[in-house]
């Protein structure tokens, strides 16, 4: 799985590409915590390109989304393709995390 | 021509996660099985694979899983069997399904989600082996999926 970091008037935005499965969630989280570790409050994460997620990506988007709450910060999650989207559904997520459609919807959710 | 069934041997290393996807996709593809169907082959054996390679071998040693996907009149079985711990996903605890971000534990999850992808889950201890039986009907007109108990 590839990941781009982007950053955007203060917020932090990461573009997924390819799987985030059980062999590469940790990478993810890394990268997420890494960013939180250096201030960040605000994050999009960009679903655009990723065409498959299992419970080990969940995991790892439910950990950092409450990291950042600690923090009083806030993680948006923009533009999943439909399987993608299923999956947070068929596990409940979709109930507490929040899904926008596009990139535009999450930038100016801020 | 279409093989209708596959039978693959997989180590007990998470990388091979790249091997079950390819070769579901494989699979999948040359029976004409819709990019949905594969999705959710893919992700309930990730699921169950991934599991037993997390918790199912109390050595650390490397342990085959050997995995056999067949589709017989509309419906796909897939074979799932390691020499691991015994251990029953069937009888697995579901997650809360009505917590709050605060509360969410994630315990459970992969196995919740490969009930919730197939018809059918059977799991069967034999000759020291774990055995489990998943069946997915592929009509064309799918129902709406339906959260499952347990």
């Amino acid at each position: 799985m590839e990941i781009i970091e982007e950053s955007q008037g203060g917020i932090n935005i990461f573009k997924l590409n390819g799987r985030l499965d059980s062999n590469t969630s940790q990478g993810f989280e890394k990268k997420l915590f890494q960013a939180i570790d250096d201030g960040s409050k605000s994050m999009i994460i960009d679903f655009k390109d990723l065409e498959y997620i299992s419970s080990a990506g969940l995991r790892v988007i439910l950990k950092a989304t409450k990291a950042l709450k600690r923090e009083d910060g806030k993680m948006l999650l923009c533009d999943m393709q439909d399987y993608v989207k299923e999956v947070f559904e068929i596990a409940g997520f979709d109930s507490f995390l929040p899904i926008v459609g596009s990139m535009d919807d999450a930038l100016q959710a801020f | 021509m279409a093989k209708n069934k596959v039978s693959f041997k997989l180590k007990s290393k998470l990388c091979e996660l790249d091997n079950l996807c390819e070769q579901v996709e494989r699979f999948g593809k040359s029976n004409g099985l819709s990019s949905k169907c594969i999705f959710e082959a893919n992700l309930a054996l990730d699921e169950l694979f991934t599991n037993i390679i997390s918790y199912g071998f109390n050595d650390k040693k490397e342990h085959i899983i050997e995995i056999t996907i067949a589709l017989k009149n509309n419906t796909l079985v897939f074979h799932i069997e390691d020499d691991g711990i015994p251990f029953n996903p069937t009888e697995a605890d579901a997650p809360d399904m009505e917590c709050t971000i605060e509360d969410c534990k994630i315990g459970g999850l992969g196995i919740y989600l490969a009930k919730n992808l197939m018809d059918e889950v059977c799991y069967q201890r034999c000759n020291e082996k774990n055995i489990l039986t998943l069946k997915k009907n592929i009509d064309e007109a799918e129902p709406v999926k339906k959260r499952v108990k347990g």
